[in-house]
């Protein structure tokens, strides 16, 4: 078979993946993405190269692995850290400390890291395996169920999305695509046939404001969103709500409106709070997360976005 | 966790029960127990030594109606309470531990006041703990202990010690009365039935029908100590009336005088008799004997129609039929049975510590008498059985958050939206209530166990998740019941690996056999636990028939009788095999530590042979001290039970198989079927005296819950974690057995929530398993209970089979709780 061998590299595959569209889904979570948004709650998706993860937590202390991870770094970037009480019994403790500056990311010491508290950020596969993993939960797929492709951006490993998008349409999957719609038309052309429903993002209305948030411009994003309403796929639209950086009223109105114009094809739209549960993820990788002071809003202000959505005659929900 | 899309159903509700609440709170902090039953009922065996066991019971019973102190609260909606005031704790002196007994009130005054005389906890008069230890002495070889020990083999003793006594010392309780005898046909109608039979055997007098004789004589006499206790509270209500401090209440109190004149001997007119009727027969069941777990069984198929005529003819209004169902609730969870019975040890430190006698109860499984309300489900004619009552039922749990009484409703094809959305709704905010349940697989396993379709599509749920023929089947679930004696498959584990030892406690097994590096081959091993299995149900079955006999013998259950189908019609007490149906259970555990235990000594000695068996033997003998590193190889390479991965849920399939055939194979007590079930209730505690499992557990750890995987051991997820338990052969699990699953809060938070929870229902039904229990809690929440109980009495989990309020539960219950694995991303 032609996508046998497709290559592509992942970071999660989770079942019951209720936030990401319709039904209980199994999403499959690929590594890259063309985007630096502020508020990204999945660092370990931004690049496509594998990174170490850190997980202290996980770590039994050098005494009992004798110095496993310290012997297998080249790069001496492994240390004893200081003496800390141990967790299972009265005594101290000894975890790997790791220098990132020295760090190459080589990711020999997580082969040998027995609790796996050392680890790597993903992992590469083939489209077979992926489909034979999320295959086993077809069971819960029914009544509108499915699988979704998510990211990182699944369309910057367009060859991977494709085929394994292809083969679970071949087996009746419901398939949804998870995108921030920053990738070239024809590739959206070329998938769109495949693909259910577009879990589509509209993060800021305004094209400069985009780029300060996003490290791109939006003209590409709302140009595919067009598209694709006009070559009748089924759209639901994404809007982060993230406090101060685009919740202004007319942004917000500005984004209804563009929904708006998007006709029919817009099945509904989410409201996505600001949360901060990705934070911790940025330590495991010894990077510094980028909005340290940021509250999620409160209840009250997402029901007045609601409401304002709402008035433009848009099926929308909080989520 | 009130989310926009749940408010619909969050209706306030009435001052009269808010107070009713408040009433019960106000008495957690005032516990009394139930000496009065237990006074009649001494008495009255004292004056009547010689008369015939059955007649005796009924003699105490219609004492016990025509004697016992009648009370009425001002604002109390239905009347009375199974002892003398609100919330009395119930105990039957007959099964009681006379041990207990004397080291509790023949301890020193000291240490007695310490206990038992501490306001805010629990009081126990100086007149009430004389009269205990003279009554113990009456006693001291009268009871039900001492009936097992005039019967019992010699063997029994030998290999359990004091323990047997009181296995065999208490009443089995754990069934589904038949309330809608009680409600649609009544006392009286019973009576007459009864006087019919005994008038036709006296007609012709067999060696077959003598002993039915007594029986319809004693069930004449409890016919008639009913009618007169209803006709006993109608005279108090008209003398509270007189002193009514409003018109209204003097009207609501005479109208229940008239109610409480009809019920009872006829039946019921409309929904407060109807409801009334069943407390009142409930209190009949607790003064019986303390049956734990006596669980009204599809009520709402009776109590719908009378609801839906009341509202017919203008009787009654929605919200008066929203208030009667919440304060029947109540008055359900009220019911309280001391279990376990507190030491003076635990009593004085728990004081010492600010907590009370209501704190050492344990949380919900002890209240409300252990019962369980079963709704919803089919007709005999195989169609849908829902109704306006199956909702109000459903919001009533939603409004008052209730641990007790539990909450089972039946799942099928017919099971309608509105009722679904309720259920999950409720669920969510009333943690794990109700339980779902699964029609298309529990009534094949009643088919499997010769009970007609018909009376198959009947069944309801009793104790925590066991199935049975409601009003027809006289069932017990070993587990739980007083037969004891459910399965630890840790215990039959530690026997194979360590030569029939319990390390931990230096208990020995009862066939010897090798030690873990002596087996060949893993297969050797198998057979090996293959033949302990047996052994240990063969033996486990010897105590079942014995026990059963004990109460053959001298302690019929006349309360059970009374409406149980097939006793009347058959002259037969249920301790005689006089129920139409009759079962047994067994119920196995620690499913997780077994099926891991079992696949590390595969997988590391065995197949890779990495590990000699020796070397984990010894790991095991020193609780792992200097072998950490081969424990994390263990917990962190090999494939576990959980994670929808062939081979350990292979290794699951084949014990849980082998268990379940070889019991369900045996020929049950009274005649009856034996029924496998996967529950348990005392995981943490069985931990405690277990040794080290090839698992990587440490000794004395919790082991695995139930039938669930170990916590630590999931890692793909929550699909493939149903999915794992999904493969348990369900379909002979005749005595239940259920997946806990504890949602994240923050998979509840959207809109679509409640579809997602639904479809997950349906996707492990289809599957094939048999029942459901999801609890939402957020980690931080249930920390912060810890530290602030006071702030959190609402908040309820499911914890096995039943649900608790979190800040009863002892502390290591709470952290094996907060450990439990989290669905959801």
């Amino acid at each position: 078979m032609e996508y046998k061998n497709v290559t592509g590299c992942i970071y999660d595959i989770q079942g019951y993946a209720v936030h990401d569209g319709p039904g209980i889904r199994t999403t499959v979570y690929t590594k890259g993405c063309p985007l630096r948004c502020l508020w990204c709650h999945s660092p370990e998706s931004q690049h496509q190269e594998f990174e170490l993860g850190y997980l202290p937590v996980k770590c039994i202390g050098a005494d009992i692995c004798q110095n496993a991870c310290i012997n297998a770094c080249p790069e001496k970037a492994i240390t004893r850290g200081e003496p800390v009480e141990a967790t299972d019994k009265p005594g101290l403790m000894q975890k790997a400390k790791i220098d990132r500056s020295r760090c190459t990311n080589c990711l020999k010491c997580t082969e040998v890291c027995i609790t796996k508290a050392l680890y790597s950020s993903g992992w590469e596969t083939t489209v077979d395996e992926v489909y034979e993993r999320v295959m086993k939960d077809r069971g819960f797929f029914q009544n509108g169920g499915g699988i979704t492709i998510s990211g990182g951006e699944a369309m910057a490993q367009f060859a991977f999305t494709y085929n394994l998008a292809k083969k679970l349409k071949d087996s009746g999957i419901h398939i949804c695509l998870d995108t921030s719609g920053y990738a070239a038309t024809e590739l959206y052309a070329k998938i769109l046939p495949y693909i259910d429903l577009f879990l589509y993002d509209i993060k800021h209305m305004d094209s400069l404001m985009h780029k300060k948030l996003t490290g791109v411009g939006n003209e590409l994003i709302l140009k595919n969103a067009r598209f694709l309403a006009e070559h009748k796929a089924a759209l639901q639209i994404r809007v982060p709500v993230i406090p101060r950086l685009n919740d202004k009223e007319t942004n917000l109105r500005q984004t209804a409106e563009f929904c708006v114009t998007l006709g029919s094809a817009v099945k509904l739209v989410q409201l996505l709070p600001y949360h901060k549960t990705g934070r911790t993820k940025y330590d495991r990788l010894g990077w510094r997360y980028k909005l340290p002071h940021l509250e999620p809003p409160d209840d009250d202000f997402m029901h007045k976005v609601l409401e304002l959505f709402q008035s433009y005659g848009l099926n929308c929900q909080l989520h | 966790m009130t989310t926009t899309f749940m408010s619909k159903f969050d209706l306030p509700i009435s001052e009269r029960i808010k107070a009713l609440k408040e009433k019960r709170e106000r008495i957690n902090k005032d516990m009394r127990l139930n000496f009065e039953r237990n006074r009649i009922i001494t008495e009255y065996y004292k004056n009547h030594e010689k008369e015939y066991p059955i007649l005796k019971r009924a003699g105490f019973l219609y004492e016990w109606c025509a004697t016992r102190e009648i009370n009425i609260d001002d604002d109390d909606i239905f009347l009375g309470d199974g002892g003398p005031r609100c919330r009395t704790v119930h105990f039957d002196i007959e099964q009681t531990s006379q041990t207990w007994i004397r080291s509790c009130f023949g301890d020193t005054d000291e240490r007695f006041r310490a206990a038992w005389q501490v306001p805010g906890s629990v009081w126990v008069d100086d007149e009430d703990r004389q009269w205990i230890l003279e009554a113990a002495d009456y006693w001291k070889d009268k009871d039900i202990a001492a009936t097992a020990r005039g019967l019992f083999p010699p063997e029994f003793f030998e290999r359990m010690g004091p323990f047997v006594e009181h296995l065999a010392g208490s009443y089995p309780g754990h069934f589904n009365p038949n309330y809608e005898r009680a409600v649609t046909v009544g006392f009286g109608a019973v009576r007459r039935t009864a006087l019919e039979k005994l008038e036709e055997i006296r007609k012709h007098t067999t060696a077959d029908n003598v002993r039915s004789e007594l029986f319809y004589r004693a069930i004449i006499k409890v016919c008639d100590g009913m009618i007169l206790m209803s006709k006993r509270y109608a005279e108090a209500c008209r003398k509270k009336a007189e002193t009514a401090p409003t018109p209204e209440r003097r009207a609501e109190l005479l109208r229940m005088a008239d109610s409480c004149d009809w019920i009872i001997e006829n039946p019921a007119r409309n929904l407060w008799e109807a409801l009334q009727t069943m407390l009142f027969y409930q209190y009949l069941l607790i003064a019986d004997g303390t049956h734990w777990a006596d669980s009204p069984g599809l009520i709402d198929s009776f109590l719908g129609p009378i609801l839906e005529n009341d509202l017919k003819n203008g009787t009654l209004t929605p919200e008066q039929a929203q208030e009667l169902f919440d304060a029947y609730l109540l008055q359900v969870g009220n019911q309280i049975i001391m279990f376990p019975k507190p030491t003076n040890d635990q009593l004085i430190e728990a004081h010492e510590n600010g907590k009370t006698f209501f704190d050492l109860q344990g949380g919900a499984q002890n209240i409300a008498a252990g019962s369980l309300i079963t709704i919803g489900g089919q007709k005999a004619d195989g169609s849908g059985d829902y109704n306006l009552a199956t909702e109000m039922m459903l919001l009533s749990y939603y409004r008052l958050r209730v641990a007790e009484p539990s909450l089972a409703l039946r799942i099928n094809k017919h099971t309608p939206d509105r009722i679904w959305e309720l259920a999950i709704a409720c669920s969510i905010r009333s943690g794990g209530m109700p339980q779902f349940n699964n029609d298309d697989v529990i009534i094949q396993t009643m088919l499997d166990k010769g009970v007609p379709l018909e009376d198959a599509r009947r069944y309801a749920i009793f104790g925590c998740v066991e199935p049975a023929v409601s009003g027809k089947e006289w069932s017990m679930a070993a587990n739980c019941g007083g037969f004891g004696g459910g399965a630890s498959l840790v215990d039959i584990l530690q026997y194979v690996i360590y030569g029939n030892v319990n390390p931990m406690t230096g208990a020995k097994g009862m066939l010897p056999c090798k030690k873990l590096y002596e087996y060949e081959s893993f297969e050797e091993l198998q057979a090996e636990f293959e033949r302990q299995i047996k052994h240990y149900l063969d033996y486990q079955a010897r105590l079942y028939h014995f026990a059963a006999l004990v109460f053959n013998h001298e302690w019929p259950c006349l309360s059970a009788s009374v409406m149980t189908e097939g006793c009347i019609e058959s002259g037969k007490d249920v301790t005689w095999g006089g129920a139409k149906y009759n079962g047994m259970g067994s119920m196995f555990s620690a499913v997780g530590s077994v099926a891991d235990s079992l696949m590390t000594i595969k997988k590391l000695c065995f197949d890779d042979k990495t590990v000699s068996t020796k070397e984990l033997y010894d790991a095991l003998c020193a609780n792992w001290e200097g072998y950490e590193l081969l424990r994390q190889r263990i917990l962190n390479e090999v494939p576990f039970y959980g994670n929808d991965l062939d081979e350990p849920d292979a290794i699951m399939q084949w014990f849980t198989n082998f268990y379940a055939d070889y019991y369900n194979s045996r020929p049950g007590v009274n005649n009856g079927t034996n029924n496998c079930g996967a529950l348990d209730l005392y995981w943490v505690a069985a931990g405690k005296r277990a040794w080290a499992t090839p698992d990587g557990r440490k000794a004395g750890e919790p082991l695995s819950h139930s039938s669930d995987p170990r916590q630590s051991a999931v890692k793909n997820g929550p699909l493939a974690y149903v999915k794992s338990v999904a493969k348990l052969p369900w379909d002979k699990m005749r005595c239940g057995g259920a997946i806990n699953v504890r949602l994240d809060a923050n998979s509840v938070r959207s809109e679509d929530a409640i579809s997602k929870v639904r479809k997950l229902i349906e996707a492990y039904f289809a599957m094939g398993g048999i029942q459901f229990h999801f609890t939402v809690a957020d980690t931080e929440v249930l920390r912060a209970a810890q530290k602030n109980p006071e702030d959190y009495k609402d908040l309820i989990v499911r914890i096995a089979g039943f649900s608790a309020y979190f800040t009863h539960l002892p502390f290591d219950m709470q952290e094996d709780y907060i450990n439990r694995v989290e669905l959801g991303v």
